[in-house]
């Protein structure tokens, strides 16, 4: 049986289906694609509640070291967010290890490479240092992050921090302190010297910030300080005395192992700077 | 056929003839101009286009990828082979007279790590003078791995990106000051440039490397800047050793861990070391030489910031052993004399700093074996490959 189509309804359904098209252009086609989330870090020192001041002998720690801070250089690394859901995001899109150096501004900021998952961060977390996995030597090569580099013979990779002041001793010399963080070594014998090394500790520590959960949607960019208590690094739970532990602690495990404590603690704080 | 064609050509013939006929004077009449227009120059073959050959640096094993090349200036074997010519010839002091000629290989010699090293027949005890007798306000540095330097030049960085005087900016303009500085060549920049144009040969050197035959004194310094930033060392037995292809005596070794560990020497820190094949951060120290800082040009005269009185750039240690005297004013003549200084001699000032964290006890206190370690590790970053490399002599 021969089948014809009704030209009426032959025009009605082409009209039709123009009409559709024309109706999607008319909206744009696609919905628009939501910007992802963002966020950025901002590093910041203080002490004693207000921000950091350099060279001047303005400070007393806990062990009763009058001192002062000339500069501070530290690696933050794998910093994770954790969300209520139980899942977590490693912010390592581009790098995984940020460099902060109290004389270059431009390490101040650290606008994260990554597109944030949208939900409740319960916590933020990361490694102060750099993990033993990833320490490796001859993994910077450009300044200034390549000045950071941990010697060979002591362990190898990089400095986690240098912390450089002086303090005024108890012989009421104006003495300089390294307050160095690193890969420690175990000694034989209790003489240090690089023959006598057993072993190395990764001294390295992971840090939770308090106070730090945050909700972020789609299309947010949220601002966070990550603020460093300088005094913190010689308090609570280990009073740290320079005049006990002298100018250079790399080679004194024990003296770095208290300061490890100490951050770990209540060093690093967490604030937004803005809301969404 | 045959006379088909026979046709079409008595109409091509007749056509041509028609043209010939007609258009022939206006031919004539364009030809005579041209000719005319041409007769007050010589014929000469047509300009080759500028096309220079990119000249790539090899990064040795564990320098720095980013290079200090300047997008302005970059690095051709045209504009190299140009600098290199012009780091050696004496004209460049703007004078021809052979009693008057100064280059910059007058004082930056090959064999002393392109410095003039204590013992220059010109300059008694390594204190240098311009071409008039203006002494030059501090000891030289070496010219060597500054494509890698980005912190500054000289010893307290004035010449420097962050200068806010755009005379001031990169190795270029060090190549400028070097001509002009009464301390130094004491020349005239448009002398320089106006005799350079008048050398046979060189406007065709300034062509192969800049595409123009002018030469200028932003053309004379971005080459020689270009020549200096090949020059690179980093062949030392400490290199070699860091490639895993020797090993170190018994006596170096001891002297690299007391280089590189703050219960021994701790240079490691300004001066580098494994991590740093530079052995130089760039940075610039008070170390501790003095309790009066009166040197107009320290660092505090480029920062102003009082802390930083009395500090100078740290000098790469390679080649060391041959670029004596030390320090930027030259106080100490030999490697001896230096190690006994932060062995036992430094100055504790509130400008000092904290990374010479031994001023408590006065110095490292080295013992003269210690001493004697140190030194022979120090001499393992001789680089006997860019004394002799036949590149960098005199073309």
């Amino acid at each position: 049986m021969k089948t014809t189509i009704n030209p009426f309804i032959f025009f009605v359904i082409i009209s039709g289906y123009i009409l559709m098209l024309a109706s999607c252009n008319e909206n744009g086609g696609d919905p628009p694609t939501p910007s992802p989330a963002k966020i950025n870090f901002h590093f910041t020192q203080y002490n004693d509640g207000v921000p950091q001041e350099y060279d001047t002998m303005k400070y007393v720690n806990a062990a009763g070291n009058p001192y002062l801070v000339n500069e501070i250089q530290y690696f933050v690394s794998d910093v994770t967010l954790h969300f209520d859901d139980g899942k977590t995001q490693l912010l390592d899109g581009w790098k995984d290890i940020h460099y902060v150096d109290t004389d270059l501004p431009e390490t101040h900021t650290w606008q994260v490479f990554d597109d944030i998952e949208s939900g409740t961060v319960d916590r933020v977390s990361f490694t102060f240092g750099i993990s033993e996995a990833k320490n490796q030597s001859l993994m910077f090569l450009n300044p200034p992050e390549r000045d950071m580099f941990w010697p060979e013979y002591l362990g190898g990779g990089y400095h986690y921090m240098k912390l450089n002041g002086k303090w005024l001793a108890d012989d009421n010399q104006v003495k300089p302190f390294d307050f160095h963080l690193g890969v420690g070594q175990i000694y034989s014998g209790g003489v240090v010297h690089v023959d006598s090394i057993t072993g190395f500790v990764q001294n390295y520590f992971e840090v939770n910030l308090p106070n730090s959960s945050f909700t972020i949607a789609e299309g947010d960019t949220l601002n966070f300080e990550i603020r460093m208590q300088v005094e913190n690094w010689f308090q609570n739970p280990n009073t740290y005395n320079h005049d006990e532990w002298g100018g250079d602690i790399m080679q004194q495990q024990a003296a770095m192992h208290l300061g490890c404590e100490n951050g770990r603690e209540d060093v690093f704080g967490f604030y937004q700077l803005q809301e969404k | 056929m045959s006379r088909f064609i026979l046709h079409m050509n008595n109409e091509l013939f007749f056509g041509v003839r028609h043209f010939a006929l007609h258009a022939m004077p206006y031919a004539l009449c364009a030809l005579l101009l041209t000719l005319l227009s041409c007769s007050t120059d010589e014929p000469s073959p047509q300009p080759e286009p500028y096309q220079p050959t990119p000249y790539e640096i090899d990064i040795p094993y564990g320098f720095p990828t980013i290079l200090n090349i300047p997008a302005d200036n970059p690095m051709t074997v045209e504009g190299v082979e140009l600098g290199r010519k012009l780091f050696y010839d004496g004209r460049l002091s703007g004078r021809t007279h052979p009693d008057s000629l100064m280059s910059c290989g007058t004082c930056h010699l090959q064999e002393k790590s392109f410095e003039c090293g204590i013992d220059h027949p010109e300059f008694t005890n390594g204190f240098t003078h311009g071409i008039t007798g203006t002494p030059t306000p501090h000891v030289m540095l070496p010219l060597i791995n500054l494509v890698w330097n980005s912190n500054g030049y000289i010893w307290n960085g004035l010449v420097a990106p962050e200068n806010p005087s755009m005379i001031y900016g990169n190795l270029e303009d060090l190549v400028w000051m070097g001509v002009a500085a009464e301390h130094e060549m004491n020349s005239d920049t448009t002398r320089v440039k106006e005799l350079f144009q008048s050398i046979p040969g060189y406007p065709e050197l300034f062509e192969k490397a800049f595409g123009s035959q002018t030469v200028t004194m932003d053309r004379i310094a971005k080459a020689i800047a270009q020549f200096v930033r090949t020059l690179i060392s980093s062949n030392s037995k400490f290199d070699k050793y860091m490639r895993g292809e020797v090993q170190l005596s018994p006596e170096e070794l001891r002297g690299f861990v007391l280089f590189t560990t703050e219960e021994g020497a701790d240079c490691f820190h300004c001066h580098g070391g494994y991590g740093n094949p530079l052995f130089t951060t760039n940075k610039y120290y008070n170390n501790g030489k003095d309790s009066i800082f009166d040197d107009p040009r320290d660092r505090y005269a480029i920062t102003g910031d009082p802390m930083d009185k009395g500090a100078y750039k740290a000098t790469t240690l390679r080649n060391i052993e041959l670029t004596g005297p030390y320090m930027h004013d030259g106080r100490f003549a030999t490697l001896d004399e230096v190690i006994e200084f932060y062995s036992h001699d430094l100055v504790n000032t509130p400008q000092i700093d904290p990374l010479m964290h031994h001023i408590a006890n006065g110095g490292i206190q080295l013992t003269p074996i210690e001493k004697s370690d140190l030194k022979a590790f120090i001499k393992t970053l001789r680089d006997d490959e860019i004394l002799n490399n036949p590149d960098f002599q005199a073309p």
